[in-house]
């Protein structure tokens, strides 16, 4: 074992801010997603296992109907990472800490199989095509003595009075611009205005609330002490929760863990029109989570059963899938594995002008990488390919008839790739030419020569760029320097930009991010290629992806120019009134990506989460752990 | 007078050495940059948000858009009312924090401890008396195994042979069983076993030295020619000038493994002590936990080294304070 501190997993995103643990969607159940269980690694097996097939869930079958409830009883035991820093609902944007609180606090709704919204604590529907939501909440939501029933005005006060107060930094703020409003029309309902209609509303995640207490919180917005509500124990410690959890927190050791004991009230026991087995939910009579840094360790209680579930490392999927009393579940997720092109001043260093800047040479670029092989090979199998924004199991994938598949079929190998280079270097003004040897040669005459940075101690990344090192130089005549950086000294150095004096004068500078046009905002050093970075392709809400393909959003660290009209396709599809028209939309947009190649987009890697194999639960798709309360133990 | 004025004093200083280096501490803090802020806006800007809002935010959350003075004034004065602040990183006070992590570490670092102060020099001595026999080199051989291998490469190994192999040991550390309980010893048997292993090797060395030194000195052959017994020759007349020069090595390697060494087995054993608390509050920047922890630490290094001198005077009559 190396330094096990110094290190970053290849799970790189340990701990991440709330939008990235939502997408895990079943927050509770989701315990084995990156960050949570932990997990790193390299790769050993070359076997193909993709997670594509029923990534969606719904050819997944769900129990309806009269059945035998399960037995309540035993103890359900998670292994995580790193202890949770915070326990308070209201401040915490950690994944790992998410999943512990979302075992005693449910949040407003999550989604399950097939992509339908199943309303927890309120059900939002809209009748004017997604300008006005309406939030309906359940009538038997009750808080722990004294603070009674769960009303709507708990989640308007919250929402008015702190994530749109200037003065609270609770992690929801960036969900609740002042531009949108919340008002209470009723006891149990509250309805939410928007400043442009949005369909899929839900899926952006910002109207997902936890319920807080209004009377709690009261104190602390009349005091304006912020400080003061992120060290309020009620919050901390998760006392209020009532009813609306399957589990009680018990007790929270900081470093070790949390022992939660079986909420008999569970308010999801009324709702079995959403699923059978909530009748009776939860079916462990307790539930801990221990602090186990060391993945070595965190396997060896996963072998030996001290653990139902732990993150396994590609390498050692097989080996645990044949264990007798563990099952490895192969997970969709949302982050993609990127190869970004610096399209800024300061990219490409192998000769004058930027060659990325051509739509032909990234195309060209995108046929020399054999995206299979990168799966199979880097991946051990446990990913899936990547051709434009989305996962081809999301419902906004275009049909595999409208798409360009670089890097696979015809499109890719040294021919295709070199063609459309001589193409895109026919375009510029200098002398670029292929030689004999099929080398790109720059107009010195030397060979070009281009540089691109991995994450230091991430294997995965490393071989990955090592990969793709290789097919530059086979394919397409490019040499490629691979070079190991830490991701923090690479966003400030490199991803960043320095903001140019005279900011104001720019066409747009956004921040640091995108700090105005690629020609004359660049970072402090020059840089051609990375894979430092994923990112996120939302498969339930792509419009959140629009911010990656305009040139003037806050974040445009690569200079990336869309050579389609992104800004009015963006704009329809946030006007859509039917997710009919939406389909239609998002389908030209992900051919339009697919086909401009902003970035060489390669692979989706799966979460691999090992568990018991009696635990009757867990599934293999994106939604795994929407319905975690009905988890339980096979006899 | 004398000897009470001597430690007077050295208390004092003690008291000023603690301000320098947590002030010290502190100001290296709060220049570097905050991992924190820096991680919510990569993570933001991953998700497609507005990574300067999130740093903002972030630095809102955690107290740094306050003016660099007033933060260090809120802390001086929290030092000296004994209010060591609130820990950002586990949201309980500070003290609070420190006295549950010590209650884990301690459980380990006393038999730890007491264990490698007694068979260290106590293995050095039977080195020394069976000086080059396969017995001296057995024991020499067993120390630098200790001393050599890593202790968290050990641990490991030996986690998945009693743990995971054998069964014997439980892999995930529990927190809920009683101190004096036989559940607590099994699962801290390994990580004192890997700790001692790790200590000893040096104090037995210079432990054999030592004793070799002084098993031909003069007044050895003396208490021989008196027909003193061999066991009262080696624990009186042998063992007593060995500790000497061993005190100052025991003292301060002990204080130096207390905050080094036992951070790499509570990652590896799961126990959540003052270790992995002061790691991963330097690590995310947590000013205050880091803080409390120097304090704690220098604390008892300067006391440690306190101890040590008095404990001269026991040794050797000839060393006194008396006049300082």
């Amino acid at each position: 074992m190396s330094d096990p501190f110094g290190r970053r997993g290849d799970d790189k995103n340990s701990t991440i801010d709330r939008r990235r643990w939502l997408q895990a969607v079943g927050v509770a159940g989701a315990a084995g997603m990156a960050g949570c269980t932990g997990g790193d690694g390299t790769d050993t097996e070359t076997t193909t296992e993709t997670t594509e097939g029923n990534a969606l869930g719904t050819e997944t079958a769900t129990p309806s109907g009269e059945q035998d409830l399960p037995e309540v009883g035993g103890t359900y035991r998670t292994v995580s990472s790193s202890p949770a820093e915070t326990l308070n609902p209201l401040y915490n944007t950690e994944n790992g800490a998410g999943n512990l609180i979302g075992y005693a606090l449910d949040m407003g709704y999550t989604f399950k199989p097939g992509n339908e919204v199943m309303p927890q604590l309120y059900d939002l529907t809209t009748e004017d095509g997604g300008k006005t939501w309406t939030g309906t909440v359940r009538e038997n939501l009750q808080y722990s003595d004294p603070y009674g029933q769960v009303t709507a005005e708990d989640f308007v006060y919250q929402v008015q009075e702190l994530h749109q107060a200037d003065w609270a930094s609770t992690a929801d703020s960036s969900a609740w611009p002042s531009e949108v409003t919340i008002e209470q029309t009723g006891e149990l309902e509250f309805q939410i205005t928007l400043p442009s209609a949005n369909l899929l509303y839900p899926q952006t995640y910002d109207p997902l609330l936890y319920p807080i207490p209004k009377d709690l919180m009261q104190p602390y917005v009349e005091e304006q002490d912020d400080a003061g509500l992120q060290e309020d124990q009620e919050l901390l410690n998760l006392e209020f929760t009532g009813n609306l959890g399957a589990y009680t927190l018990e007790e929270w050791n900081r470093s070790s863990g949390q022992t939660y004991s079986r909420n008999e009230d569970y308010y999801l026991q009324e709702a079995t029109d959403q699923f059978a087995l909530f009748e009776n939910a939860p079916y462990f009579e307790s539930l801990e989570n221990s602090v186990v840094q060391e993945q070595a360790s965190r396997l060896g209680a996963l072998e030996t059963g001290e653990t139902d579930a732990a993150a396994v490392p590609p390498e050692r999927v097989q080996e645990f899938d044949n264990l007798e009393n563990v099952d490895v579940y192969l997970i969709p997720q949302p982050y993609n594995e990127v190869c970004v092109y610096n399209m800024r001043e300061n990219g490409w260093n192998a000769g004058p002008g930027n060659l990325f800047r051509e739509k032909k040479f990234r195309q060209g670029l995108g046929c020399a990488v054999d995206k299979q092989t990168l799966v199979e090979g880097v991946f051990r199998g446990y990913a899936n390919v990547e051709y434009t924004w989305q996962p081809r199991w999301s419902r906004w994938y275009p049909s595999d008839a409208d798409m360009m598949e670089f890097g696979t079929g015809d499109l890719y190998g040294s021919e295709p790739a070199q063609s459309r280079i001589e193409e895109a270097i026919s375009n510029v003004d200098h002398e670029y030419s292929y030689d004999s040897n099929g080398n790109l040669l720059n107009p010195e005459g030397d060979q070009c020569t281009i540089t691109l940075y991995h994450s230091a101690g991430q294997n995965t990344e490393r071989s990955m760029a090592e990969f793709i090192g290789q097919e530059f130089e086979d394919n397409a005549g490019i040499a490629v320097e691979v070079n190991a950086i830490q991701g923090a000294q690479f966003s400030q150095e490199y991803w960043q930009q320095e903001v140019p004096e005279n900011a104001d004068d720019l066409e747009w500078s956004n921040g640091s991010y995108n700090a105005g046009p690629r020609d004359v905002a660049t970072s402090a050093n020059a840089w051609d290629m990375t894979v430092v970075f994923g990112l996120n392709t939302y498969p339930l809400n792509p419009l959140a992806g629009e911010v990656f393909f305009q040139k003037d959003s806050f974040y445009n660290p690569y200079g990336y120019y869309p050579s389609w009209d992104a800004k009015d396709l963006f704009e329809q599809a946030n006007n859509a009134e039917s997710p009919e028209e939406l389909e239609e939309i998002f389908g030209e947009i992900f051919v339009n990506i697919a086909e401009d190649q902003p970035m060489a987009m390669l692979a989706f890697p799966s979460g691999r989460t090992g568990y018991s194999s009696d635990m009757v639960g867990p599934a293999e798709n994106f939604f795994s752990g929407w319905n975690f309360p009905g988890w339980y133990r096979e006899e | 007078m004398g000897m009470e004025w001597y430690i007077v004093r050295r208390v004092a200083w003690a008291a000023i050495v603690t301000f320098i280096i947590v002030s010290v501490t502190w100001g290296l803090m709060a220049a570097a940059p905050n991992p924190e802020v820096q991680k919510a806006a990569t993570q933001a800007a991953m998700d497609g948000e507005d990574p300067a809002a999130a740093a903002d935010l972030a630095r809102q959350r955690a107290q740094l858009d306050r003016p660099l003075h007033e933060r260090f004034m809120d802390y001086v004065v929290g030092v000296y009312t004994l209010n060591w602040g609130w820990s950002s990183t586990r949201n309980q006070p500070v003290t609070q924090a420190l006295i549950e992590s010590l209650h884990y570490t301690v459980q380990y670092s006393v038999p730890w401890t007491i264990l490698t102060v007694l068979i260290g020099p106590l293995v050095g001595l039977y080195s020394a008396a069976n000086q080059y026999s396969w017995k001296d080199h057995a024991a020499t051989g067993f120390a630098f195994f200790g001393y050599a291998i890593p202790n968290f490469f050990f641990g490991i190994i030996l986690l998945l042979l009693f743990g995971v192999q054998l069964r014997w040991i439980p892999i995930v550390y529990n927190t809920d069983v009683a101190v004096f309980s036989v559940e607590n010893a099994i699962q801290l048997s390994v990580p004192i076993f890997v700790l001692v292993t790790g200590s000893i090797g040096a104090i037995m060395r210079v432990s054999r030295n030592e004793s070799a030194e002084y098993t031909n000195a003069d007044f050895v052959k003396t208490a021989k020619a008196k027909g003193v017994s061999t066991y009262r020759i080696y624990f009186r007349h042998v063992l007593r000038p060995t500790m000497v020069p061993l005190s100052t090595t025991i003292v301060g390697y002990l204080l130096a493994l207390f905050t080094g060494s036992s951070l790499l087995v509570e990652v590896v054993f799961g126990i959540p002590g003052l270790g992995r608390t002061l790691y991963d509050a330097v690590i995310a920047q947590d000013t205050s936990l880091v803080l409390g922890s120097v304090l704690f630490f220098t604390f008892v290094a300067t006391i440690g080294n306190l101890i040590q001198d008095m404990v001269y005077t026991v040794l050797d009559p000839r060393i006194s304070f008396e006049d300082r």
